[in-house]
């Protein structure tokens, strides 16, 4: 692991273990409806103060914690465009399958590239080290993955272009 | 008049009763300091300067953090977390250590620690005012595909800040360190934001 990746990681650790202390909480506006607080924004004083963690500008991660619900974004280092497009897909293809992994959220945060929803009944289901050990490793593995996937690319793309280009030899 | 969609008001918040409404000024306790304009905050910043060119950086660490702005405007807070920032730039990797344990010992020590992990917080949520001089040759990539590209506002390239970014994350692990989660858990808890 790189050297300023682990103070990163160790970070979102911390602030995420910190904030997934949750608790069951009914709606204030409408009974008998149980909401996560984060998502509906109906009573201010529910939502606890947000925190960015940033390692450069264009890679951070969101925390918004609230009452019975936290919700967590992740902006994914892009340093060029097929970078860019590769997280696109990506990360779409793994929003398409959110209700297998849970806590994903269907769409990210405005500004970031990937969201997720946890709310008191995922805590209470699973266990709450697992789920930040989850948050840490896929963390983890996504820029690998991204630079992996560039990599394939640039082969494929070179392959293609000179079986192309064979008859013009 | 008439096209006005009944339907997409949001009639909670015209509501004085209704829980959208309630008065956060409730939650700030009552012994706030008073607050502080910009140039409060401008003579404090001198004073931490000059402590930290004498060498007193546990000193001026523990002066900054005493007299961060709770009841200030945006512009106080501001000009004091510009030079709480600088404080803790100023200080090196290896006395870290030594100076959060004298700040965080003492009278008010577990207020200082939490005003800290406040302003790594804030640090890192807004970019740091080196990076904007930079941005602009930073985030032309090596492979810039020139006049083809045709989205703009993508801001690629490394990005700026990173190493304002990678001081504060090592002071916070150090203080996560001393002071385990509870601070962090009372820096998302607080409503007086520094």
């Amino acid at each position: 692991m790189s050297q300023s990746l682990r103070p990163y990681l160790q970070c979102v650790r911390a602030s995420l273990t910190a904030a997934l202390a949750l608790s069951d909480f009914a709606s204030q506006t409408s009974e008998r409806h149980n909401v996560p607080e984060i998502e509906a924004q109906s009573s201010p004083e529910l939502l606890l103060n947000p925190l960015t963690i940033s390692r450069n500008e264009n890679e951070k991660v969101l925390i918004e914690p609230s009452v019975n619900s936290v919700r967590l974004s992740i902006r994914i280092k892009q340093s060029d465009e097929i970078e860019h497009i590769l997280v696109h897909k990506f990360t779409r293809f793994l929003t398409q399958r959110a209700e297998s992994f849970f806590i994903l959220r269907r769409k990210p945060v405005k500004g970031y590239d990937i969201s997720f929803l946890v709310c008191n009944a995922h805590t209470e289901a699973m266990l709450k080290h697992k789920l930040v050990d989850f948050i840490i490793q896929f963390m983890e593995e996504v820029d690998k993955e991204i630079s992996e996937m560039k990599l394939f690319l640039n082969a494929r793309a070179r392959f293609v272009a000179e079986s192309f280009l064979t008859p013009f030899d | 008049m008439s096209q006005l969609n009944y339907r997409t008001i949001n009639i909670d918040v015209l509501d004085p009763e209704s829980s959208v409404n309630f008065p956060m000024v409730t939650l700030l306790p009552p012994n706030l300091p008073p607050p502080e304009t910009s140039s409060d905050a401008a003579n404090v910043a001198n004073q931490v300067r000059q402590l930290l060119r004498s060498g007193d950086s546990e000193g001026a660490l523990r002066h900054v953090l005493d007299t961060a702005p709770l009841g200030g405007d945006d512009r106080a807070k501001e000009v004091h977390m510009a030079a709480v920032i600088d404080v803790l730039q100023g200080i090196r990797q290896s006395e870290m250590t030594r100076v959060l344990e004298g700040v965080c010992s003492g009278e008010g020590g577990s207020e200082r620690a939490d005003c800290l992990m406040k302003y790594l917080y804030k640090g890192m949520s807004s970019p740091g005012p080196s990076s904007g001089a930079q941005s602009p040759h930073k985030s032309m990539s090596p492979q810039s595909t020139g006049g083809f590209s045709q989205i703009q506002a993508r801001n690629l390239g490394e990005g700026g800040g990173g190493q304002q970014m990678s001081v504060l994350l090592s002071w916070h692990e150090k203080l996560v360190e001393l002071t385990g989660t509870g601070s962090i858990v009372r820096v998302m808890t607080d409503r007086r934001t520094v």
